[in-house]
């Protein structure tokens, strides 16, 4: 039988064909399939509008979903019906979908509208949407709650992740999102993570924590494809990448074990430059995600993508397996549709996953759920002092 | 404000946030056990659950675990709580007539420091000093020391801590390094200590312990019978700390015209006395006029208060100010203080603790003076002077009783023995901010400090000795 692990990373990387006798609208507003694969590993599959190209089928019999494999293997799996809440429109009429994207019990939102991702052409499977982002309308925090509010009336959601997008300022984004998250933490119980550049200063950090962050993402971007140039631009991406480490070793003595987390983007560089990466953020007790988004079929840049599902798997292994010595806590990743998570690695390797699956599964139940949400605000009460300047 | 985030392993944070908790139940804990028991022989049940309230209040009071106001508030709801009195009248402490005379003054005080009329004396009296190192020491002392006289020494060290820091700056004196800095913040925390036990205005210690007094039926102490006894006391320790000063610590600075310039373009900066300060002058001549003249006649509160009703008639504050700069709690834990001295006083709590532990160890009207003086400058060291005050006196009073010695005696000897505490960051507010400006390391001032506590000791029995039977004030043989 298909490693489950690996036959995510194949949706992720090759999409679907869909059977004609299948539910409409089958897929979510930014042409997502939600299916959950045996031992429940989510994933959001684009389908493959090429036709041919992709091995996999979605077939139903009855109310069963299967997957068919190059016609040779039939994998039953759960189809998810998109959300209803993402047609609804808040007070101020801004459709939910238009505001934040679901994935799993992971909500995640642009207010800047700002996806760095999107913006350079690529099709954002995060915020599930493209150079689009920039032509939704504007909308308030106010339109972020209801719309958090109404999905939740759908599905239970854990962590809201308001990005930054691409700031130049020595924040780094946060102070524009105070309001965002003060405007959470006023009204809903959901733990909260920022996606942001790194600041100039570590006092930013503390701030970030204090003002009722929980989880904090600096993507890393340490692989500089013109690193032998030399000259000034190689000295600015070291600066910059040294700072960048220095901020994510600080942010993890201050947030809690896990909770400061990093995007790696496979496939735009070597592989062995990823391996490297995912040691280099282990040691500063920082968790890689590795974002597996490969350009769709029939773009430019799918030619420079070098992972491919089979060439990727190890370095998911190597992630599991180094996170899983560490006492890192891997579960803020979790649920996750649009990557492997460091703990579905698990699949991929022989190595035991020890207590933090037992945890993952326990934090995912709700007693589980609300001793993680209270755990939480005590640390940030205990923790967050306020001393004269 | 900044905010910081404690690193610390989780456990220590939690036990340095929480400690407090398992400490409360344990106190909460003990009042009930001790509720429950029967009073020990010779005590009444009401004496007996007093003693408990007091004996709650000092562990609060000594461990500061609840701000000395809100033990304050305890010690006025535990009595009838507890059953030992009515509230009515537990409450009615609260409106004795030195909780208005240190409301009045503490008005005062917040005026002055509005108007800038306490930073324009203290301007006017250190100008003259840039002359040598050793003369800018002296009148930085005098300038401390004399406005202690008139305003609370807390108050006066918030005015005199800037003008000090930018003297220090001035001079390039190094916070790390500079004998000569050290000396300059100790000279302003330590004159205002002596100042402070000049006059009634000084500290609210003594308006306490005066209110302790009355509550306890011993009479009453004017201002001038205050100031009068107090004298050589201030003019030995003003001295003795002025050569203590220059001689143990080294003067690494040649000269201070420097520090002339600042002093100047401070004055320039105030411009010229506003009418309001030149009515507030006036005003604060006629209190202490009155306060010596007419205190005993018509009170000490009622002059202080009309002085304040006088503040609002010309409008030389505003409410907004008092609810601002105002200790306002200082107030409400004086109405606690002289309730739980008063309970002890009619429950007879405190003569049966007397009789219990302290007698049996005392033998002459001497040694409760030493035992007393001494107690209250080691306690002042670690806690507010007023909660010394509070603690010390109604005991003390009880002793005297016992003794045949006049109440006021305690008096005398508490209060200005619980204001001369020099070491500790803990002890005064003026101490305190002498720290907080970062040129003084307790290692250094420990021994000038205790220097100066030993003989503040000593002289006050000196002038027990020698100079209050002078004033009809008689320790005894």
């Amino acid at each position: 039988m298909t490693n489950i692990a690996l036959l995510k990373l194949q949706l992720l990387y090759y999409g679907i064909r869909a059977d004609r006798d299948l539910p409409s609208p089958l897929t979510n507003p930014f042409g997502l399939v939600h299916l959950v694969l045996p031992e429940g590993l989510a994933v959001s599959v684009h389908l493959n509008e090429n036709g041919t190209d992709s091995p996999f089928l979605l077939r139903r019999e009855g109310t069963a979903f299967f997957l068919d494999v190059a016609g040779k293997e039939s994998i039953p799996v759960q189809w998810t019906p998109p959300l209803h809440s993402y047609q609804q429109k808040t007070s101020s009429r801004v459709s939910v979908s238009e505001i934040l994207t679901v994935h799993g019990d992971f909500i995640a939102v642009h207010p800047s509208h700002a996806c760095r991702f999107g913006q350079s052409g690529l099709s954002c499977r995060y915020c599930g949407s493209s150079q689009d982002i920039s032509l939704h309308p504007p909308f308030t925090p106010r339109d972020l709650v209801e719309a958090i509010q109404i999905v939740e009336q759908e599905k239970r959601c854990d962590v809201v992740c308001l990005s930054s997008g691409h700031v130049e300022t020595a924040d780094g984004g946060i102070e524009r999102l105070e309001k965002w998250v003060s405007e959470i933490r006023k009204h809903l119980n959901v733990l909260i993570a920022l996606d942001l550049v790194p600041p100039e200063t570590n006092d930013w950090i503390d701030r970030t924590y204090a003002m009722g962050v929980d989880a904090l993402y600096y993507d890393s971007d340490f692989f500089n494809p013109n690193d032998e140039s030399g000259g000034e631009p190689r000295a600015i991406f070291q600066k910059h990448k040294a700072r960048q480490l220095e901020a994510l070793e600080y942010a993890a003595r201050i947030f809690p074990t896990g909770a400061v987390l990093s995007h790696l983007v496979i496939g735009f560089e070597p592989l062995a430059e990823t391996r490297a990466s995912i040691d280099l953020l282990i040691d500063r007790g920082v968790v890689p995600v590795l974002a597996y988004f490969p350009p769709y079929d029939g773009s430019d840049l799918r030619s420079r993508w070098t992972a491919t599902p089979e060439a990727a798997q190890e370095i998911y292994a190597h992630l599991y397996e180094r996170l899983v010595r560490t006492r890192i806590n891997p579960h803020w990743v979790q649920q996750y549709d649009v990557v492997l998570t460091c703990l579905e690695g698990r699949f991929l390797s022989n190595e035991s996953p020890r207590y933090h699956l037992k945890l993952k599964n326990f934090y995912e139940t709700r007693f589980g759920r609300a001793l993680r949400f209270g755990m939480a605000r005590l640390r940030r009460h205990l923790r967050v002092r306020e001393v004269p300047a | 404000m900044q905010v910081k985030i404690d690193t610390r392993p989780l456990l220590i944070v939690i036990l340095s946030r929480w400690w407090r908790f398992p400490v409360f139940l344990l106190l909460g804990y003990a009042i009930h056990y001790g509720y429950g028991q029967k009073p020990p022989e010779g005590l009444s049940l009401e004496g007996y659950r007093a003693l408990l309230v007091f004996l709650t209040c000092l562990i609060l009071w000594v461990t500061r675990l609840l701000p000395l106001a809100v033990t304050g508030l305890f010690a006025m709801v535990a009595p009838p709580l507890l059953g030992v009195m009515p509230a009515k009248e537990a409450f009615a402490f609260f409106g004795s007539e030195p909780v208005f005379f240190i409301m009045g003054v503490f008005i005062l005080a917040t005026a002055l420091l509005k108007s800038g009329l306490s930073t324009r004396l203290a301007l006017h009296l250190l100008k003259s000093g840039s002359k040598s190192p050793k003369r800018l020491v002296l009148h930085i002392m005098l300038a401390s020391a004399l406005l202690s006289f008139v305003m609370s020494e807390h108050a006066v060290a918030a005015m005199m801590f800037p003008l000090i820091v930018i003297i220090s700056k001035r001079l390039n004196l190094s916070p790390q390094g500079s004998s000569y800095g050290r000396i300059l913040f100790l000279a302003m925390a330590w004159g205002c200590v002596i100042g402070g036990i000049a006059t009634m205005l000084g500290g609210a210690r003594v308006a306490l312990a005066v209110g302790l007094l009355q509550e306890a039926k011993g009479g009453t102490i004017t201002f001038a019978q205050w100031t009068v006894a107090m004298l050589p006391l201030v003019l030995v320790l003003f001295v003795f700390c002025y050569f203590l000063l220059t001689r143990f610590f080294s003067i690494d600075i040649e000269t201070v015209e420097e520090a002339d310039s600042a002093i100047q373009s401070q004055i320039r900066d105030l411009g010229r006395p506003v009418m309001e300060e030149q009515f507030l002058g006036l005003l604060m001549i006629a209190a202490i006029f009155s306060w010596v003249f007419f205190g005993m006649q018509f009170g000490m509160a009622s002059i202080s208060i009309l002085a304040v009703v006088l503040l609002f008639m010309f409008r030389v504050v505003e409410w907004k100010d008092l609810q601002e700069k105002m200790e306002w709690g200082v107030i409400l834990m004086y109405g606690g203080a002289i309730a739980i001295s008063s309970i002890l006083n009619s429950t007879g709590a405190g003569l049966w603790f007397t009789k219990q532990f302290v007698l049996p160890h005392l033998n002459s009207t001497w040694m409760l003076m030493l035992a007393l003086s001494l107690l209250s400058i080691l306690l002042a060291e670690a806690m507010s002077p007023s909660a010394v005050v509070a603690i010390v006196v109604p005991i003390g009073m009880s002793v005297a009783k016992q003794f045949g010695l006049d109440p006021k005696v305690v008096v005398y000897a508490v209060a200005s023995a619980s204001g001369l505490a020099y070491a500790l960051p803990m002890s005064t507010p003026p101490v305190a901010l002498a720290y907080s400006s970062g040129y003084l390391r307790m290692k250094e001032v420990i021994l000038p400090a205790s220097l100066m506590a030993l003989v503040s000791w000593l002289t006050l029995l000196l002038t027990a000795r020698f100079w209050w039977p002078v004033l009809g004030i008689h320790v005894g043989g």
